[in-house]
This record gives structure tokens, sequence and C-alpha cells, in this order.
């Protein structure tokens, strides 16, 4: 294992866990399972050891916050003196210029990502990545484009580390204040056309013969939140044939905003289509099987695809994990039968 | 000196036993011809004893069991209904929990089953009954006693238990697929197991092939069954195959009896004139023909056929449709395998140790032959038991004999019904007590005459298939000599001893049984179709006469008269 201050993000695994946080790690997993997912690159913690080291941030965050303990910083009786804590040490980190060779480092690493999608100015979603998830460290920045852009980002993410939250939660565990090495994510952003999940079984017979697979136009939200009906797809995993398809009215999609995703209508001559055609369907589906043999358990995935790359390379998937199911109790099928029998003698 | 009741506290009595039932059904799958008077005892007491037993083991809702009564030689049965129904719904409640070792477990219930028992036979048997004591071929006789008690205890809790299965297997099949007993697909999802009695079979086959690699063919078929191990005693290689013939006899096929169900017919271990007629049997056909192909063809239809059903089950109802049809498979593993464990493997000891205090008795002077024991019940044998000097059985057993052959005659009706109540009144309360044994085995279902059909019989569908064929009535087992390739084998019913004849059979024709009784599931296993319960096909039939059977319809139609 390497240690840097920048991957890409198919150098990484899980055993990065700790060096470039929970999120970008998974992400590793997610390539090295074969599964396209959104290009990017990540900033370990290193990166954050050598930006508030050689500003000088470091000494000077400890400064900022032993003043503050000295006259009493307190969670619950002076909230004030929280908040302007915090914005003293964000505006600190925020203001402060990245070091010339870590700001060219992530330059060259954003280039790269230009070429690889082969998108100029090719927008990113900078994201905080952390080794164990903490309260107040969930910054996310959309649609952030350019090399001076994506630098400004970062250390607003670094910056995050010093939410009230952030601070309050770090003094309740006792850990240490000032200091909070965090990863940082850099994404590009997918253009949906449309989105949804995979469940490689039928969960509530727990079939495994068959995947069913639901999407939406737009961002995969809409169908992980179970807010609209989805269009649905069958499919026999072994015969890869579409079983049944059922395409719903669609009339709602969920869509970036400048901040975050917002929720619009979805046009009329588009809304009963179906949101997916059968070679992404059946892609989508043989990807999964893999990725099911792969761990020996039903999967329960996120895809999206985007419409600016050409099949099959639109797909990309965003999450993976074990299905939850409902899982068939130990004595389900025996209860049945034992109904059946005594319909027997209620003749 | 009075002459006891066959079967003190259980025969017949029209005073008292009409208020217990209306109606009382003969067994005719068993007790036709009339028992003898010791093996009535046994099964009168202890197969009353095993089906409650086993319904209230398994708390079945609608029925306690069969009351038993003797009477003549004949069993004839009372269902024990359950009318009350706040009664039923407790009894549902326990239901439930008792039958769900058979279903999570069958496999495991019926081999710890299997232990126990075959423990038990083998106890019986280390006494050597010839240098024994009094008191310990007595004691030997009071355990074997006793062993029979637990051997209908198991037989009927299993057999309730599958029985139910198979009974829900059959309507599921019908709702769900459209096809019922008369079609080959439902035949073919039970057939193709291995069990202990085709193992047996599969022996005596090993044992032809062997005789002729040994080159004694000749002597077999030149020689007639009786005389054929005087034959093999000169021959070369003789006495090495007679090793082995005896060998198999001492430790597989030795219990097994023409008629299952009594105990005054030598085992093929006393007399295996029958054995040696199978392999002669093989051997005219030809070993080429193998039993053991036959089995793996079933097996593959069978396999082929579970996915051709299957894929018609939708798939939420996959998961418990192949839990039931298993435990329907395991239904028709047990019925053809419990004979070999259980009923014959129970008789042949019954007569073992009878006939060992039978020898003793006759040395003694108390009887003149050893199998006069069968016409004594268990308390008289208790009387001479270990002073058998003492006491002079003669008269008894005179008695009784001559009483057992005016049974014999006489024989018995299918039914002692109250005066004025008729046999709808009878049939319709079989069917309301649901229960799965008088249905799948000793009732069956009851044919429908159909005059369009013109046909001579009619019956059920117990396999399927149409055939033509030369009619062979065949009464005991020594008979089965006579059949030859093709011909249809018409009987009041079969036994597991006659299972070898199958394979030379163009089809069966049974005067009693149903979709569980041996000669369908052996007919399933060969392939061959199997008309039962008309009742009247032994007295109708003749020798000589060539019949069409059509199984799938249940007719026979004479083609010759």
């Amino acid at each position: 294992m390497e240690v840097k201050e920048i991957y890409w993000l198919d150098e990484l695994s899980k055993e990065y866990n700790d060096l470039v946080g929970k999120k970008c790690a998974n992400l590793g997993e997610l390539i090295r399972q074969g599964l396209r997912v959104p290009y990017g690159f990540a900033l370990s913690v290193k990166a954050y050891e050598h930006f508030m080291e050689a500003t000088g941030l470091k000494e000077k965050v400890s400064q900022i916050v032993e003043e503050a303990v000295a006259t009493g910083l307190d969670v619950e009786q002076d909230m004030g003196k929280m908040i302007e804590t915090s914005a003293q040490i964000r505006g600190a980190i925020e203001e402060c210029p990245m070091p010339p060779d870590l700001a060219a480092d992530i330059g060259r690493y954003y280039s790269g990502l230009q070429e690889k999608v082969a998108i100029d100015q090719v927008a990113c979603a900078v994201r905080s990545s952390g080794a164990v998830s903490m309260p107040g460290q969930m910054e996310t920045y959309l649609n952030v484009a350019g090399e001076k852009a994506i630098i400004e980002h970062v250390k607003k993410v670094w910056g995050s580390a010093f939410t009230t939250r952030a601070i309050a939660f770090r003094i309740q565990q006792n850990m240490p204040i000032s200091w909070a090495p965090i990863g940082v994510a850099v994404i590009m952003m997918i253009e949906a056309r449309c989105a949804g999940v995979i469940l490689t079984l039928l969960p509530n017979i727990g079939d495994t013969d068959r995947a069913i697979v639901e999407g939406n136009f737009g961002l995969g939200e809409s169908v992980v939140s179970g807010d609209i009906t989805p269009d649905s797809f069958v499919v026999h995993k072994h015969d890869m044939i579409i079983e049944s398809k059922s395409v719903a009215a669609k009339t709602k999609m969920v869509v970036y905003d400048t901040c975050g995703t917002r929720i619009c209508d979805v046009s009329e001559e588009l809304k009963d289509q179906p949101c997916i055609n059968d070679d992404e369907i059946l892609e989508i589906v043989r990807v999964a099987k893999d990725v099911e043999t792969y761990f020996g358990v039903p999967q329960d995935m996120e895809w999206v695809v985007d419409k600016r790359f050409s099949f099959p390379e639109s797909i990309f998937w965003v999450q993976a994990r074990g299905a939850k199911f409902a899982k068939k109790e130990a004595h389900k099928d025996e209860e049945y039968v034992i109904d059946l029998m005594l319909q027997l003698f209620r003749k | 000196m009075k002459v006891y009741d066959c079967v003190p506290g259980l025969e017949f009595d029209e005073s008292t036993d009409f208020d217990i039932s209306p109606c009382w059904f003969q067994d005719a799958t068993h007790s036709v011809p009339p028992w003898t008077p010791m093996f009535g005892w046994f099964w009168i007491n202890f197969c009353r004893h095993g089906m409650q037993y086993g319904a209230e083991s398994l708390s079945l809702p609608t029925v306690k069991g069969w009351d038993w009564r003797f009477k003549d030689g004949g069993g004839y049965l009372a269902l024990l209904l359950v009318t009350d129904p706040n009664e039923r719904k407790a009894r549902e409640e326990r239901f439930k929990i008792a039958i769900r070792p058979l279903i999570e477990n069958f496999d495991g219930i019926w081999q710890g089953f299997v232990d126990e028992i075959v423990g038990r036979y083998e106890k019986l048997k280390s006494l050597n009954l010839d240098t024994a004591s009094n008191i310990q071929l007595l004691a030997n006789f009071e355990e074997t006693i006793d062993t029979t008690r637990r051997m209908w205890e198991i037989h009927m809790y299993m057999m309730y238990g599958v029985y139910t299965a198979f009974v829900l297997f059959e309507q599921l099949t019908k709702q769900l697929l459209g096809i019922d007993d008369t079609s080959p697909q439902f035949h073919k999802l039970t057939s193709g197991f291995d069990n202990k009695s085709f193992q047996v079979d599969k022996g005596l086959f090993e044992l032809a092939k062997l005789a002729q690699e040994m080159g004694l063919k000749d002597t077999f078929l030149k020689t007639s069954g009786e005389k054929v191990r005087d034959a093999l005693k000169s021959a070369p290689k003789g006495q090495e195959f007679l090793k082995k013939f005896d060998d198999f006899m001492e430790k597989e096929a030795g219990i097994r009896m023409e008629r299952m169900a009594e105990i005054n017919v030598p085992t093929w271990l006393e007399d295996p004139t029958p054995a040696f007629n199978v392999i002669k049997m093989s051997l005219e056909r030809g070993v080429s023909y193998s039993l053991d192909d036959e089995r793996k063809k079933r097996e593959v239809e069978r396999i082929a056929t579970e996915k051709e059903v299957l894929a018609k089950i939708a798939p939420e109802q996959r998961s418990w449709f192949q839990m039931i049809l298993k435990l329907a498979q395991s239904s028709s593993r047990f019925s053809e395998e419990h004979n070999h464990y259980l009923d014959l493997y129970t008789h042949a000891m019954i007569r073992r140790s009878a006939l060992g205090l039978g020898r003793r008795w006759v040395k003694a002077g108390a009887i003149d032959n050893a199998e006069d024991m069968f016409f004594l019940i268990p308390d008289e044998v208790r009387r001479a038991g270990i002073n058998p000097g003492m006491f002079n059985m003669r008269s008894m057993v005179s008695r009784r004999k001559a009483d057992w052959q005016g049974w014999s005659e006489k024989g018995n009706v299918p039914m002692i019904m109250k005066e004025g109540f008729t046999i709808e009144e009878a049939m319709k309360a079989l069917v309301e007590s649901l229960d799965p044994i008088a249905l799948k085995v000793v009732v069956g279902t009851m044919p429908v005459a159909r005059p369009e059909l013109k046909a001579d019989l009619y019956g059920v569908c117990g396999s399927p298939g149409v055939i033509e064929g030369k009619v062979k009535v065949v009464w005991t087992e020594t008979e089965l000599s006579k059949i030859e390739k093709g011909d249809i084998l018409v009987a009041p019913t079969t036994s597991p001893s006659w299972t070898p004849v199958f394979s030379l059979l163009g089809g069966v024709i049974v005067d009693r049984g149903a979709s569980l009784s041996h000669a369908a599931i052996v007919g399933r296993e060969f392939g061959i179709p199997v008309v039962m319960n008309v009742f009247e096909g032994t007295k109708v039939l003749k020798d000589g006469m060539t019949v069409r059977l059509d199984a799938n319809m249940g007719t026979v139609f004479i083609l010759n008269k």
C-alpha cells in the first residue's frame, strides 16, 4: 500500500479506508468488482496534513482552539462562542492559499480526469470522505468545475471539519478538537438520463432465479426513496430473458440543482415511455450477477445512465451492498404446508 | 374346557358394536382369506393400537384412529370420528405442532425408527430357539408381542403423517397442474427411488446373473423350484452358489412371505422355493434386462418431470410446492419400503418365535405339529409355556382349526351393517372421516360404473396405461410361476414378495387397492397399467380370457367371452 496524498479511485480498496475515508475506499472496491463508477480522484488525510502543516494552519487552529478553551469553550453554556470559534477556523482555512506543490498536484489530477472523460471543465461533486461517519462533516459541493474552483472547494470541505456541530461532537467524544484530518472525494457529476436500483432476487418471495430492475428518469433518489412508482422489470438471471415489464406513469423526477437536488416534472411525451431500454436492462443484470457471484449473496445496487456516454460506457454504479429482503423465515414454508394439510381435514 | 374368543374383548358383538358404528368395513386388503386365530389376535390388538397411537400422536383433527373387531377370521374396522367442532379445533392446534417434525426431518425420523425396530429384531433373533430353555422361549415370545406393539406404533404414526402429505399432494397437482393420478406425469413424479424392497429384488437379480456366470442356468431351467437346491448340490460350482444364496436369505430376503398379513406360510428362509423361482424367471427372461437400468430410467424420467412441473408452478408457490412434492415422494418410498422393515419382518419374527415354542411343545406332547401354535392365542401360549408337558392343547387346537376352516370356506362379508343402514350412508361416513389411510390404502376410491362404456369391470386407476393381454388369475404366490411375458395378473391383492414378477406383466387387475397400495406403487415403478378396486376381478375373470385394460378410464373389457 503506497501512501500518497492523492489517488485515482481505481487505486483504492477497503485497505485505504483510514487514509481516504469510507466513501472513496468503497468506490475503489466497486471498481475492483468490475463496476464502472463515476470517474474521480481522492485526497487522503496526508493531503490535509500537508496543507495544515505547510501553511502554518496547524498551529493557528490550535491557538484559536486553546484560546477558546481557556475562555471557557462549552457546548451547552456558550453556543455563541462555539459559532465564533467555528467561523474563525473555517475562515482561516478557506482564506489560506493552497501550498503551490499541492495545488499543482490537484491540478494534474483534475486535468487527468478531464482527459479520461473527454470533457473540458468537467463538473464535479466535491465531498468529504471520513474514515468513520461523523455528524456535521457531510459537506457536499455540486457542479464544481475548473481547477481553481476545485481547489477552493477542497479547502471548504477541510473547513467543514470545524462546523459547530463537528466541534461539539469532538468535545463530547473527548477527541482532539483542533486536529481533524479528513479525506476528500472529487468525482465527476453524472448527467443522468435515468437511474434506479437492481435487486438480484425477488425480495418478497426470496426467488433468487430472478432479478428486478427499477428505474425512473433523472437521478436515483426518486426510486430509492420510494416516492414515485418506478418502471419495473423482472429478468430471469440464467436465461437472461426479460420476463415482465411494467412501465409506470412517471410524473416526477429528481435532478441536480445548483446546491443539491430538486424534484421536477417529467415531460408529457416522456412520462409513459420506459426510462431504460432492453440492452441497458440486460447489461445492468449481467454486471449485478457478477457482483452477486463475487460476494455470494444477493445484491442491492444503484445504477445510473449518463446521457453523455454511449452504451455500455453510459452505465455507472454508485452503490452496491448485500440485499436486505424479507429473509425467508425459517419455517414459513412449513407453516404454509401445515396449513394446507389442515385444510384437508376441514372439507 | 371352554374355548376362548380368538381376540378377547375385540370379537365382533352385534348387540353393542353398532353403537360405536352402524357399519363395519372388512379389511379386504389384509384379512382375505381369513386369518389364523393367533395372527388375528396380533393384528386386531396392535394394528388397532397403532392406529389410535398414530392418530393421537399426530392429533389428527377428524379421526382418532380406527376401532377393530375380529369376526370369523376377518378384520372389521370402524372409524373413530371426532364430531365435536370444539374438539376438532383443539386437535387442529396440536396437529400443527405434532406434524412438524415429519415435515422437517422425514428421513431422519424414519431412519431412527428403522434402527430401533431392526435392533429389536436382532435381539429376538439372537436367541437360539433349539437350545433355549422353555422360560427363554416364552420370554422371546413375550418380547415378540411387545415388538409387534411397537412396530404398529411406528407404522401408523409414519403412515398417518406421510399419507396426509400424499393426499395433499394429489389435491394440489389437480388444482395447480390439472393432473390427477390417471396422468403418467403424476406417477413419474413419485417413482424412481431406491428402497429396501427394491434392493432385495435387485439382490435376487444379481444372484440370477451369478448363476448364469457360474454356468448354472440349465440347472435352474431344467429343475422345478423345490428341487433346485438338490440339483445345485451336485452341480459344479453349485455349492459355491448356494453359499451365496443362503447368505442372502439369512441377511436380506429370508423374512419374505407369500402373504404379508399372515404367519401360517413359510418364510423364504425356511422354504426358499419362491426365491429360486424368481431367479429361474430372471434366467428365462435373460439377465441382460437390468432392474437397475429400469430404476435409473425411472429416476431420469422423474427428474425431467419434476423440472417440467415446477416450470408450471408460479415462482412464489414453488418453494412450498417442492416441500410437498418431496413429502409425497417420501410417502411413496415409505409405502414400498415399510413392508420390509415393519409388517413382513415383524410377522416373520412372530412366526419364528411361535414355531420355536411349537417345536418344543410337539416334543413335550402338548400339540401334534409346530404350526398348531397358530391356532392358539397368547393367553393359551402362556398357559403351557413353561411346562408344555403338563398340558394337552390338542382339543383347543382342533376346535379352533375346525372353526378356521369353516371361515375360509364360507368367506366373510365386505361390510357388517346395522339393519336399515345403507351402503351409501356407510361410504359417506367413510369419506367424512377424511382419514388418509382409509382413503389411500384400505378402502381406496370407489369405482363408478359407467354403463355407456360397456366395460365388464369398473375400477380405479392405480398406474396409468392401456394394454391387452391374457388373464392369469393368481391367488397365492405359488401360482405366480404360470405367469408368462405380457400376461395380465388378476389377484385379490398383491404383496411385496410378488414384486419380481411385475417385470414380466403386461398389466394388473386387483380386487381391492388404492393409490398407495403395493400393486399401484410397483405398477408405477415398472410402468405397467394397474386397475384397482374392481371388487370381483378374481370372480369374473378366468385364465385364458383375453382382456383389454384401460387403466386411465379404470375399465376392463373381456375380448373373448
